[in-house]
């Protein structure tokens, strides 16, 4: 145990640059380096698009979904870095009688590349994936804890960062592929058919984002707009629940920042839902706390 | 380190690539044709339901096998039945599976579709669906469980009726199927003994679909298209020539019209009279109900058919329906009140996975088929896997949709007789949905204990089984927190007493079975 203590000692006072790094940017933990995070998040809405129609649910109130996330980012080499992040999660309402649900929601990990670096800009390969660690209910939407679908994700960043100011324009778009499921219901009815079987299909998504910001070496700073939208899928029928079989669409806008001037650091993310389609309009919020180990 | 990363990258995606298989196609279990266990060519003396005699309704005497008019008739079909597309192929093999089967399904579905509650204007009132403007929001009908009953009883009723006619008419005119006139017709579907005419297909489309379009107003042109490739099906698949459908047509929209003109005067019409409730929560009052239902909605909801117990029932009388009724549920505040409530509570605390997976698996709720429609297709499963003929599959449907409407009558009567709170007046939550009416007693209990009766003495092998899956859906409300432990043992006791009424007229109706 104290020489446990010890090595962590160290490891504090060996700090060079820290990089805590996510699966949206460009940035890279360098080799033999790791940078863990334990982050909080929580995202509220109180009205949200039913098919296209935007409304208030009195039996809702405000719906509110927090997380808290344990992630890690592991620098295989300086350009090929490893990022598994495992979040618990659970959910309540203000208003009605829906049951909250809590659990460990889905891990995922995602392997990211520098495939081309020219000057300030560069090509990012990312590929992702990720499995339910629990038995949740997928089919008890909007309370559920996620969709319970097994995906694989495929994602090309690209970067051009001003070398001598840090700032920096970063744009990535991604296809989601996503598992069918097996629900605790024998039939269920989607797109105006009733399924008789208890499996489903979560339809796949694309998403494709814009994020313009500062890159320093204490502290990252940056806007962004981000477009999820699924590639098939059905509406929310007339005064209905959602169901994982939904097209659900949403269109954030938010800010993104870092301070990690040594191995401690701090991040945090604010989003806002502006449009959107069998989705909450959420406004949400994360703070990380980062620690960056040196293997070195 | 370079190999060591792209060996990463490449069991990475091997990894990824398995775990997400790119198919997204629903494989459900697929039902075909069989040749029925039995003909049941007796089945013209059965005893029905709305019919007073087979010749209530008429057809016209069929023209001869050595006729020109049916040689031409033959001619026609052969040319259906040759070089079908794979469309039509697909409805050849869909319609086989079997005509009270299929649009028992497609009822089921409707239901689903239109199973969803109003919801509330600004003016924080809930608009009442409108059969006039069925299409519009909110779509007529709401199809909740009680409406849901009914609509599957009717059709039951409708098909078995008009296929105990038809059989009477078969063994009367003792029509041979083209196929054995013919031998160069290919039927694509198993042939019987049974006589084609009238064929029992179209009797069972015309029949479903003056009760369906009835019951959803706004799927007229869906009803007709299905009744059209039904109908046609059967010439593709070399089954029946023109003359046998169209007979059929006829009888079953001839059947059908008495099944609705009888439902027209059932009391459903008055089974939404909001402007009984305060008459009901008075004479509840008077009874010693102390503490009573309110709507947990916001704004409140007027209850779901509060006046459903007085419509009329299958299979006892309303002096029965009385007898029916449960004694009174635990009063709030009394000790097996409050450890029933208790009970839920540690069920809010500390719910298992499978006590959530047994109150989805039977939740039933918006956007279903609802209980009743889940015990429907319980039915129809078991008769089709026994291989029962058209007219025994339709008699197992009637039986079962009968008792199931009328466990829902008895229980909406039991309902706002006592008036009685739920659960999450007392601050339970729940994890599958609150409906909106009193709590005692359980629906799901009564429903499902009248449908495995009646299903047990049908298929008395499979009567545990039937009996078992009756009492996890009697309990699920209570995993679901949305029904006392009181609620649902009286619901199941009431519900065996009212399925023992069909299982008494099925033992009598003629059948032997």
């Amino acid at each position: 145990m104290k020489k446990q203590l010890l090595i962590v000692a160290l490891l504090l006072a060996s700090a060079t640059t820290s990089w805590a790094q996510m699966p949206q940017d460009a940035i890279y933990m360098p080799k033999k380096t790791i940078c863990a995070a334990a982050m909080y998040g929580r995202s509220n809405w109180n009205s949200y698009w039913e098919n296209t129609l935007k409304r208030e649910n009195f039996n809702i109130g405000t719906h509110t979904t927090q997380s808290a996330s344990l992630m890690a980012a592991v620098g295989l080499s300086d350009r090929v870095n490893l990022i598994v992040n495992v979040p618990y999660i659970w959910t309540s309402t203000t208003a009605g009688n829906l049951m909250g649900q809590k659990g460990f929601q889905d891990v995922s990990g995602w392997l990211k590349v520098n495939a081309l670096q020219y000057k300030g800009f560069s090509v990012h390969g990312l590929v992702g994936a990720s499995t339910p660690l629990s038995s949740y209910i997928a089919s008890f939407q909007p309370m559920s804890i996620g969709m319970g679908a097994r995906s694989v994700a495929g994602r090309v960043l690209l970067n051009y960062k001003h070398p001598q100011t840090g700032l920096y324009l970063t744009t990535h778009g991604t296809y989601t592929w996503r598992s069918t499921i097996r629900i605790d219901q024998d039939s269920y009815l989607a797109d105006g058919h009733v399924y008789n079987t208890n499996e489903v299909a979560v339809p796949n998504a694309m998403d494709a984002a814009v994020r313009v910001g500062i890159l320093r070496r204490t502290f990252q700073t940056e806007v962004f707009a981000e477009r999820f939208t699924c590639v098939s899928g059905d509406n929310i029928r007339r005064n209905d629940m959602p169901f994982p079989t939904n097209n659900m669409q949403a269109t954030t806008v938010g800010w993104y920042g870092k301070y990690q001037p040594h191995n401690v650091g701090f991040n945090a993310r604010v989003g806002y839902v502006t449009d959107g389609q069998n989705m909450g309009q959420s406004t949400s919020f994360m703070v990380g706390l980062l620690y960056q180990i040196n293997l070195k | 380190m370079k190999h060591i990363n792209k060996a990463l990258i490449i069991s990475f995606v091997a990894v990824a690539m398995t775990v997400v298989s790119c198919d997204k196609t629903i494989e459900e279990p697929q039902r075909v044709g069989y040749t029925p266990a039995s003909v049941d060519d007796k089945a013209g003396t059965w005893k029905t339901y709305v019919l007073t005699s087979p010749t209530d309704v008429t057809i016209a005497t069929p023209s001869s096998t050595s006729s020109a008019e049916y040689i031409a008739e033959l001619t026609d079909l052969k040319s259906k039945a040759a070089n079908l597309t794979l469309e039509q192929q697909q409805a050849v093999v869909y319609w086989g599976a079997g005509a009270a089967y299929r649009w028992n399904e497609i009822a089921r579905e409707l239901a689903a579709r239109y199973n969803t509650p109003p919801a509330s204007n600004a003016e924080g009132k809930y608009p009442v669906p409108d059969a006039a403007n069925p299409l519009a929001d909110p779509k007529f009908p709401f199809a909740n469980p009680p409406y849901t009953a009914r609509a599957l009883a009717n059709l039951s009723v409708a098909q078995y009726d008009a296929l105990v006619a038809a059989w009477n008419y078969k063994y009367k005119f003792k029509r041979t199927a083209p196929s054995k006139v013919d031998a160069t017709v290919a039927a694509a579907l198993p042939v019987s003994a049974l006589p084609t005419y009238p064929s029992e297909d179209a009797v069972v489309a015309a029949a479903s679909a003056v009760v369906l379009k009835a019951m959803f107003p706004g799927e007229v042109t869906y009803i007709d298209a299905k009744v059209a490739e039904h109908t046609n099906a059967r010439q593709w698949a070399g089954m029946n020539v023109k003359s046998e459908l169209d007979a059929g047509a006829s009888l079953g929209t001839q059947v059908a019209a008495k099944i609705m003109a009888r439902a027209k005067t059932d009391g459903m019409g008055a089974a939404n009279n909001q402007t009984l409730t305060a008459g009901m929560i008075e004479s509840a009052k008077g009874r010693g109900q102390t503490e009573v239902w309110v709507s947990q909605e916001s704004p409140l909801r007027p209850p779901m058919l509060p006046n459903y117990g007085a419509v009329s029932t299958w299979n006892f009388d309303r002096a029965t329906l009385v007898a029916l009724r449960p004694g009174p549920a635990p009063l709030p505040g009394s000790d097996q009140f409050n450890a029933e409530l208790n009970e839920l509570r540690d069920i809010n605390k500390n719910q298992t996975r499978e006590q959530a997976r047994i109150a989805n698996y039977w939740a039933d709720g918006a956007g279903s088929y609802t209980p009743p429609g889940h015990w429907m297709r319980s039915a129809a499963d078991a008769a089709h896997e026994a291989k029962y003929s058209e007219v025994r599959m339709a008699r197992t449907l009637a039986l079962v949709g009968t008792a199931l409407q009328d466990a829902g009558v008895c229980c909406w009567e039991t309902k706002f007789y006592y008036y009685t709170p739920r659960p999450q007046q007392y601050g339970v939550k729940t994890s599958v949905g609150l409906p909106n009416f009193p709590s005692y007693t359980s629906g799901h209990s009564t429903f499902s204990a009248a449908a495995a009766t009646v299903l047990g003495s049908i298929f008395p092998d499979r009567s545990d089984e039937f009996w078992a899956r009756a009492q996890e859906a009697s309990v699920s409300r209570v995993y679901g927190m949305i029904h006392f432990r009181s609620d649902c043992t009286a619901g199941l006791v009431c519900g065996k007493n009212i399925g023992s009424y069909a299982v008494a007229r099925g033992k009598t109706d003629g059948s032997g079975l």
